[in-house]
């Protein structure tokens, strides 16, 4: 399992000051469908390869199952089934995004393909209105670079329910 | 040598000696007239009485200082042991508990005088005794000044006989080239001071404020493990006077006396050669007050100024009954290395499973073999430094039923076993509570009072059980008693009442579903609302409680002749011997300690009650149940070979599980699957299997 360290504790740091100083934000942009979709890098402690995944019973139908990260047990969801397209085709480029949204509690997201990592001022991103429909409502604004559209995931409320429980 | 240390085993010593205060004045109630159990009082409230005083907590030292002269008397012969006493002395040792719980939460006593007890205690001497309370502390004080007198023809200076090094000596030559002094010190503590180490470590906090101590005798290590008798010496470097010097170190309680005087270099060689002049601390009457007066104030100083000090100096070791005190943290991070350890040797033998079988293989495999047997004994050690006795949580039991008795106006005894029987720290932390409840309503609701049990011809006396002892890999722990037992009418009538079960459903119900209503919340069959039981919380919490721990509670009811609630936890709470077994694709862990066996069972076996299918096993129905239906696994289409079924039991349930295949045994690690996943109550858990997959745990119990 080649795992991807996304960064130290020193580059996140410093990223959050480059954040505060220039009041620009990380996404590392992910391959969803025909779409690319944004996450704040802030929330991200790992990007790993496909690995395998253990079914839960009885449970909700986006949680893929459970994964082993270095030890500790990950439960994983498909990003594709919470946003309402059809189900994942896992591939080579198929990667699993290790989120940490509080401490020791990690979530593993899975989606098509891991593109690059791209900073974009505050102006390059156009917020996204109150009147959000289905899909709308788990993104946070749109990001513009290089001529591109990224969709930027509002992560806490793709988790929302997830969080819950 | 941080004084929060010492508060720990202060802490740690005043409960057990309160503990041993509560089991004697029980004994002392049953037999007044036992000498030795006023002894063993007498020395339990002497020596809280002194740890009170060092610690500085002055309220508890007070109620202690007036106890302690009750017993004093009785033990003279001056007045004998009263009922009535008994009951203040009860209420005594309560209110001492809560200054030590206040203690613990807050590190202070608390501002509760408790005078009426004071007063009560102190009326017990003047009524009986005919002697003033003044005067009794007045008699307790000569015992402690005697000591002092008596030994102090053989104290004498004593830094001469140190030997010091070049190092050292530089040191002095140093400091007396640059104007300071040096000085040697020789303190002599107490007898009676009960934390001797406490005070040295005053003393040189009293000094490294004036100066820098460059030599002790015995070393600052010794010392702080209290490994000296009652004296100790220095050689201190200073530039304040031999007075001022010494008004510092007298200005530490319990100390009796101090040597001071000019350090010699010569003195090292020629000991005895000084003639230093002699301070004594005259009167322990005045010495007495002292410590509880200062200490309120002190107290908090040196464990906010101790810490800059602990820092540069290695960390202290309390040394008591050749123990170490652990912080459970610690075991924690112990344990979950030794389950990354059982994980990897779980890969090893899995890898070399997949390298097949060469040349090697038996070279291999044994010292798998040997790694295997390792990790499994040192898991089991670490168990079982985690493992604690029961006893702790159980030895208050027998002064909560007298309370009770007393309280509810019924006689009963509580007869307790197996009190050395041991569980996982944390689970014993736990479980107080659910058995407090337990034997509080065996008490209330259990036992019949004294005159319907002499009519239904049983002894006057109710007893209630308890009972705890190890059964395979799980704990069992029994509260029995032989009173009028569950009334499962009265219950189902509660039942209606409540709205809980309509009649109808009522007429059908088995005895123990009807018992299983007991443990719903808001429940009570009690007729009366006392503050003992009876508000419905409590068996609800209790069951709650105990499976949370991964434990379970079993209810054997026999009307008429009493009840028994029998909880049953499991051993460990973090690594289980388990049996894999492959249901579909998927492979999962069931706990070796709920299979009874397995069966291969032929499809024609199956047979169908009530549309459920069972199977006859050896004489006994068993309820079957396909683990591929309930884990929503596809079947696999090989319909007509046998079945292979894992019998497994709860309590006297049974069921047979129907797998694909079997693994075999492994040793597995829970872990938890964190709290963004809500799990069906089927699974317990997970775990990693050595080639890094996940399997999750069944736990057989919520499929029953």
């Amino acid at each position: 399992m080649d795992e991807v360290k996304v960064m130290d504790e020193q580059q996140r740091n410093e990223s959050l000051n480059r954040h505060v100083e220039l009041d620009t934000t990380q996404f590392i942009v992910a391959q969803l469908g025909g779409e690319q979709y944004g996450i704040d890098i802030k929330y991200i402690s790992n990007i790993i390869r496909m690995s395998r995944i253990t079914r839960v019973p009885k449970v909700s139908d986006y949680i893929v199952g459970v994964i082993n990260v270095r030890g500790i047990v990950i439960p994983t969801i498909s990003l594709r089934l919470k946003m309402g397209l059809p189900g994942d085709e896992i591939t080579k480029k198929t990667r699993i995004i290790i989120l940490t949204l509080e401490q020791h509690e990690s979530i593993g997201v899975l989606v098509d393909e891991v593109k690059e990592v791209v900073t974009l001022d505050e102006e390059h991103i156009e917020r996204v209105g109150y009147e959000k429909d289905d899909k709308e409502r788990f993104l946070s604004g749109i990001g513009k670079t290089e001529g591109r559209l990224i969709s930027l995931l509002d992560i806490t409320s793709v988790l929302a329910d997830v969080m819950e429980s | 040598m941080d004084t929060s240390q010492y508060l720990d085993i202060f802490l740690d010593e005043s409960k057990e000696h309160l503990q041993n205060l509560s089991d004697q004045i029980m004994e002392l109630e049953q037999n007044p007239e036992n000498m030795d159990t006023v002894n063993e009082i007498f020395r339990a409230a002497h020596s809280l009485k002194g740890m009170a005083g060092t610690m500085g907590y002055k309220r508890m030292q007070t109620l202690t200082h007036d106890m302690e002269n009750v017993f004093s008397e009785v033990r003279n012969g001056t007045f004998k042991v009263q009922p009535g006493m008994i009951d203040i002395l009860f209420r005594s040792l309560d209110a001492l508990e809560e200054y030590v719980d206040n203690i613990q939460q807050t590190t202070e006593e608390g501002t509760n005088d408790n005078q009426d007890l004071i007063d009560a205690l102190n009326s017990i001497l003047k009524n009986n005794g005919e002697i003033k309370p003044i005067s009794k502390s007045e008699s307790a004080a000569p015992a402690e000044s005697s000591a002092p007198a008596g030994g102090s023809d053989t104290k004498q200076p004593r830094w001469g006989e140190m030997k010091i090094s070049d190092t050292e000596r530089m040191l002095v030559e140093k400091a007396y080239n640059e104007g300071l002094k040096a000085y040697g010190i020789t303190v002599y503590v107490e007898e009676a001071c009960v934390l001797k180490a406490a005070r040295a470590f005053l003393v040189f906090k009293a000094l490294e404020k004036l100066g820098e101590v460059i030599v002790s005798n015995p070393t600052a290590q010794d010392i702080e493990d209290e490994k000296f008798d009652l004296t100790f010496s220095l050689v201190f470097i200073s530039g304040n006077t031999v007075d001022e010097v010494r008004a510092a170190v007298k200005s530490v309680s319990e100390i009796e006396e101090v040597f001071c005087d000019t350090y010699q270099l010569e003195a090292a060689s020629e000991p005895g050669h000084q003639e230093p002049e002699k301070e004594k601390e005259e009167e322990a009457a005045v010495e007495q007050p002292k410590p509880a007066a200062s200490a309120p104030a002190a107290a908090p100083t040196p464990a906010a100024a101790s810490k800059p000090a602990a820092a540069n100096k290695p960390a202290g070791k309390p040394v008591v009954n050749r123990t170490v005190r652990v912080d459970i943290e610690k075991l924690d991070n112990l344990m979950n290395l030794v389950s990354e350890l059982i994980i990897a040797k779980n890969s090893l033998i899995a890898a070399t499973a997949a390298e097949g079988k060469g040349d090697n293989g038996n070279a291999v495999n044994e010292q798998i073999e040997y790694l295997e047997s390792v990790t499994t004994n040192l898991h089991e050690s670490v168990m079982k430094v985690r493992m604690v006795p029961i006893e702790s949580v159980v030895a208050k039991f027998p002064r909560m039923i007298r309370d009770l008795s007393k309280k509810l106006g019924k006689k009963m005894e509580l007869y307790m076993t197996g009190e050395d029987t041991e569980l996982d720290r944390t689970v014993v932390d736990e479980i107080g509570d659910p058995l407090m409840h337990m034997l509080r309503n065996s008490a209330d609701h259990g036992l019949e009072p004294n005159d319907v049990r002499v009519a239904n011809g049983k002894p006057e006396v109710g007893s209630i059980f308890l009972d705890a002892y190890q059964d395979g890999n799980n704990v069992v722990i029994e509260v029995r008693d032989d009173g009028a037992g569950i009334n499962i009418e009265a219950v189902k009538q509660k039942g209606i009442e409540r709205g809980i079960i309509t009649p109808e459903q009522a007429e059908t119900m088995t005895d123990k579903e009807v018992i299983d209503l007991l443990f719903m919340p808001s429940f009570s069959t009690a007729k009366k609302v006392s503050d003992v039981s009876g508000r419905g919380v409590g068996l609800d919490v209790v069951k709650s409680k105990i499976e949370s721990l991964s434990g379970e509670v079993e209810v054997k009811n026999s009307y008429g002749e009493g009840s028994a609630w029998i909880i049953r936890l499991p051993l460990t709470l973090a690594i289980i011997q388990a049996l894999m077994v492959v249901v579909g694709e998927e492979k999962y862990a069931i706990a070796l300690g709920s299979i009874q066996t397995i069966e291969d069972v032929s499809p024609e076996d199956i047979k169908l009650v009530q549309a459920k299918e069972v199977i006859h096993i050896r004489g006994t129905v068993i309820p079957i149940i396909r683990l591929n239906k309930v884990l929503d696994i596809p079947p696999r289409e090989d319909e007509n070979q046998n079945l292979t079924v894992i019998i497994v039991r709860k309590g006297d349930k049974q069921a047979g599980l129907v797998v694909d295949e079997l693994i075999g045994q492994q040793e597995v690690v829970i872990k938890s699957m964190g709290k963004y996943i809500k799990v069906p109550k089927m699974i317990s858990g997970a775990t990693i299997l050595g080639d890094g997959e996940v399997a999750l745990i069944l736990d057989t119990n919520a499929l029953l």
